[in-house]
């Protein structure tokens, strides 16, 4: 077995300028759990690139701090 | 308070913007009815972010006991408030908060105003009428449009002679919904101001919603400006008239819905193949008759499937009726 | 590695926080509010599932005075060909008006004319269905303040992978937690499965694993896990396919914009189709016509007016799929100048919109004692999201009653060991084979080799490929409990995978239009597959199928005399 690691455009963009250290709504409302805190910033990103563009995380995050994009693959 | 509810009602009350933030969607989150009055009172933060969570909040939990207090955040200078209390008392006014709306009407607050008007829609409680009348001549034009739209709303009003006036109203927006109004109100003079408002008004919408409303009466008085509305330069409005003929079948209109059946546009096309399909009585003008199904035939080959179908079944349906006769 | 196990007890445990899933948790407390309920959820109750933004409008809305339970049953028996169970569909024409009646009373917003009548809409030709929810995003908040009320216990984040089953009843089920990894066992009375469509079968044209229809989430876990429960699972072959935006993958929701006046067209901007009621015979319309040198087919709405187009975007684009309006952003579509290419979706199974699945009676048993089945992921055809909220209903109120006078079992400690081995087991290869690259390469197979047309060849290569994958799916690594959910995911799609091809190939004939549009057999066959195919695991732990007869119809339908018309002239 042999892997290799490549970049992936993911569609769930945050802004962390807005993005609140104590809070995790985004990260709770995900139906496919691809939301994540970064421990070092504390701040929100998308950790997998497995995305439904339904766009809970967008609306309930109390500071627009996320705007979903559709997948690159289907845009 | 509850363990779970405690350190989150804790933060609310913290100086940091951001952590009465995400303190007040945590309570959004948890659902928890015991946080009702936290939040009723976060309705006054000072930052309109947390007001608008706290709304999005109280509409969840969906205690009609807010009512109150969102109906003061109706007064709100801020926009994103205004909208989200509107829409949580959309979901919360009942028939118990009638006449907190209808004092609300006597404010001098326009968005109060506006959205108690809005907010009558839900109640349909004719008791509303005389509290919404004199708004048919405000001087605002989106009130006078939300008060005749909230008339059809009031369940058991058959009548209402100050509203005729708005079929002549200045603004277009305010005709198109006065005419809509009419096809529920039962004043002597109602179908001809809407048999008026199909030939004349220089909105297409406006007729395009009187003949709407003429197929509510289905009164043969409108027969003359049906026939004219058959002529329209607009086709919704075209489409509308024949929809109301398909309930008032006159074989003087054959000529016309045949010219119909061949219109520019699909729909219109298909609602003249439907209306010709009433014509289940061939021994009134035997000769007309002939042309209807000439013309059906026809229209088996349009090239719009929806068409082909209905005039299919139109044929099918005269055909049935003359094997009775 | 170091496991934790985490051990669960509950009366009656719900799999799946979805529509059907939420409603039968809650009506399994209103049955018996002393009880203990438990929703098992792979993701959060408040946004899960098919309807995690909310749903448009309900497309089988029985409202007396506009149509009856019997039209109902009748348009439902004819538009699946005559193979249902009517008994089955008759529950939801019948408790469908209920179920609206308390949803509204719960918040949720159907339309309403201005007398206050629900205002429904003429979609189809005959009959009037379709009850518009402008504010339906508000759906799940709604639900589960509901479940929240009735003390319905909830566990977010853990994914069930079997049911246990023992002297011949279900009595728990299997999992892990998604976040922690944590080993989850929970021993009930009675078991429901809610866990939605099998959405991510077939591989979408875009080549994005998560660009479905459905909530990607759907994937056919809970078939999967009934028919190792010994369940059996009914008419596979009827595959879900649908008419999508294309690339998109979403909705095109036509009935939303129809009544407003959008038409769904061909190139040539006429509308095409005959069919009266969205089915499979309406599928192979669109197919055909797009094959036919007049597609491809769009939702056109160049011919309205600017306040209706505008209305319609207010609808669609608060609702059920929000990006819509980005999508088209994007690709620079304006509904007034733009028609909205569509095209036929993969293939998936779903009895929500079609009727593949878990095999139900009217009272949302499975064939196994103790498990019981609702909404998609339940074999009653058509039943959509009322369907989804009347079975829950069945279920969870059955499944009290059931529980009433039994006891708890043990689950057998070696099964439970095997299952943890089988679970865990891409952990011990953090190098293996990515899920992503798996789970790809089978889903392509499953559109080289079942998606319609069938032909019989393909499918054989397909069922042996599908067989075959089993060893493939013993090199797939991972690296966190996430991946881990993946990978079970793999499975179950596979499983279903290697369902759809069985069933493809025993029934002997054409039926349900594009869905089992079998070349080899292009005639439908009454003589001889005038029946259900229903499939199950035998004693020798594999796939066996049979044929079941369809219950005597309690409503007369003829369908010699209403099929419906699919002549393309």
């Amino acid at each position: 077995m042999a892997l290799a690691f490549q970049r992936v455009d993911v569609p769930v963009i945050v802004d962390e300028s807005k993005c609140l250290e104590k809070c995790t709504a985004c990260i709770e409302v995900c139906p496919l759990d691809v939301l994540a805190k970064n421990p070092e910033t504390g701040k929100a990103y998308m950790k997998y690139d497995e995305c439904w563009f339904c766009l809970p995380c967008e609306k309930e995050c109390p500071t627009n701090a996320i705007t979903v994009q559709i997948p690159f693959l289907l845009r | 308070m509850s363990d779970e509810l405690d350190p989150w009602l804790e933060m609310l009350k913290s100086e940091e913007v951001s952590d009465r933030l995400v303190a007040i969607k945590t309570l959004q989150h948890l659902g928890d009815e015991a946080a009702l009055d936290p939040l009723i009172a976060a309705l006054k933060d000072e930052n309109s972010t947390v007001q608008k969570l706290a709304i999005t909040a109280l509409w969840e939990l969906a205690n009609p006991d807010a009512v109150p207090a969102l109906l003061e955040c109706l007064t709100s200078p801020d926009q994103g408030v205004r909208s989200e209390a509107q829409s949580a008392l959309g979901e919360l006014v009942s028939l118990d908060h009638l006449l907190k709306l209808l004092d609300a009407l006597h404010s001098d607050n326009f968005h109060l105003q506006l959205n108690s008007l809005l907010l009558l829609r839900k109640i349909h409680d004719a008791q509303a009428l005389p509290y919404i009348l004199p708004f048919f001549q405000s001087d605002q034009v989106e009130l006078r449009e939300a008060a005749i739209t909230t008339l059809r709303y009031l369940n058991q009003v058959e009548r209402c002679f100050p509203a005729l006036v708005t079929v002549s109203d200045p603004s277009e927006v305010v005709r198109r919904s006065a005419v809509l109004t009419l096809g529920h109100l039962y004043d002597p003079e109602v179908i001809p101001r809407l048999n008026q408002s199909l030939i004349c008004d220089p909105d297409w919408q406006v007729r395009r919603n009187a003949a709407q409303s003429l197929a509510i009466h289905a009164d043969l008085t409108s027969m003359s400006a049906l026939k004219t509305a058959l002529e329209d330069e607009h086709w919704q409005v075209r489409k509308a008239a024949l929809q109301t003929l398909q309930k008032m079948p006159d074989e003087q209109l054959i000529p016309a819905l045949i010219k119909a059946v061949a219109d520019e546009y699909s729909d219109v096309r298909k609602e003249a193949a439907i209306a010709l399909g009433n014509f289940t009585n061939p021994t009134a003008m035997p000769l007309a008759h002939g042309y209807v199904l000439a013309a059906l035939q026809q229209a088996l080959d349009d090239p719009d499937r929806e068409v082909s179908i209905r005039a299919e079944r139109a044929i099918q349906k005269i055909q049935a009726s003359k094997q009775k006769i | 590695m170091e496991i934790n196990t985490r051990w669960l007890k509950t009366d009656v445990l719900v799999i799946g926080g979805g529509t059907a899933g939420t409603m039968a948790g809650i009506k399994a407390k209103q049955a018996n509010p002393d009880g203990d309920v438990l929703i098992l959820e792979k993701a959060n109750i408040r946004r899960s599932g098919a309807i995690a933004m909310g749903m448009d409008g309900v497309n089988t809305a029985v409202i007396p005075g506009h149509s009856t339970p019997e039209q109902y049953v009748r348009e439902v028996t004819i538009a699946n060909d005559g193979i249902v169970n009517q008994k089955a569909v008759l529950q939801t024409g019948k408790l469908g008006y209920e179920t609206i009646q308390e949803l509204e009373s719960w918040g949720v917003k159907f339309q309403k004319d201005e007398q206050g009548d629900y205002d429904l809409k003429q979609v189809h030709r005959v009959g009037k269905y379709v009850l518009p929810m402008p504010e339906g995003k508000d759906l799940k908040p709604i639900l589960t303040r509901q479940v929240k009320r009735h003390k319905v216990n909830v566990t977010n984040r853990v994914m069930a992978t079997r049911v246990i089953v023992r002297d011949g009843r279900a009595i728990g089920a299997i999992g892990f937690d998604v976040r922690t990894g944590d080993f989850v066992v929970i021993q009930a009375k009675a078991v429901i499965l809610c866990t939605g469509a099998c959405g991510r079968l077939g591989l979408p044209a875009s080549g994005y694993l998560y660009g479905t229809y459905e909530n990607p989430t759907n994937a056919g876990d809970g078939y999967s896990m009934a028919y190792h429960a010994g369940a059996e699972l009914s008419n596979l072959e009827c595959y879900q396919i649908n008419p999508l935006i294309k690339d998109y993958n979403g909705p095109a929701c036509a009935y939303v914009a129809s009544p407003f006046g959008a038409h769904t067209v061909n190139a040539e901007g006429h509308r095409f189709i005959s069919c009266d009621y969205w089915s499979g015979q309406m599928m192979l319309e669109v197919w055909k016509e797009l094959n036919s040198g007049k597609g491809p087919i769009q939702l056109k709405m160049t011919h309205l007016d600017e306040d209706t187009i505008a209305e319609i975007e207010s609808i669609l684009w608060a609702n059920e799929r929000p990006s819509r309006e980005r999508f088209h952003a994007g690709r620079g579509e304006n509904y007034r100048t733009h028609g909205i290419e569509m095209n036929v979706s993969e293939i998936g199974l779903c009895s929500g919109h079609s009727a593949s699945g878990v095999w139900v009676n009217e009272q949302a048993e499975t064939t196994v004692p103790g498990l019981y089945a609702a909404g998609d992921m339940a074999s009653v055809p058509h039943n959509y999201m009322i369907g989804a909220f009347v079975y829950g209903r069945l279920a969870g109120e059955n499944a009290v009653t059931y529980s009433r006078d039994i006891e708890h079992l043990q689950p057998d400690p070696d099964f439970l060991e095997a299952e943890k081995q089988r679970i865990f087991a891409p952990l011990t290869r953090p190098n293996g084979i990515p899920h992503t690259q798996v789970e790809y390469k089978l889903r392509r197979f499953v559109n080289d080799y079942l998606q319609p047309p069938k032909v019989d060849h393909k499918m054989e290569i397909g069922l042996n490929s599908f067989v075959n994958y089993q060893a493939t799916l013993e090199q797939m690594g991972a690296r966190d409990p996430h991946e881990l959910m993946r990978c079970m995911e793999v499975h179950f799609i596979r499983d279903c995978a290697e369902m759809a091809a069985r069933s493809s190939l025993y029934r002997r004939e054409s039926r349900w239009g594009l869905y089992h549009y079998r070349v080899d057999y292009p005639e439908k066959n009454d003589q001889e597959w005038f029946c259900h195919t229903h499939l199950k695991k035998d004693e020798s732990q594999t796939m066996t199928l049979f044929k079941r007869s369809v219950e005597p119809y309690i409503i007369p339908v003829d369908l010699n005399k209403e099929i419906y018309d699919v002549a393309v002239r």
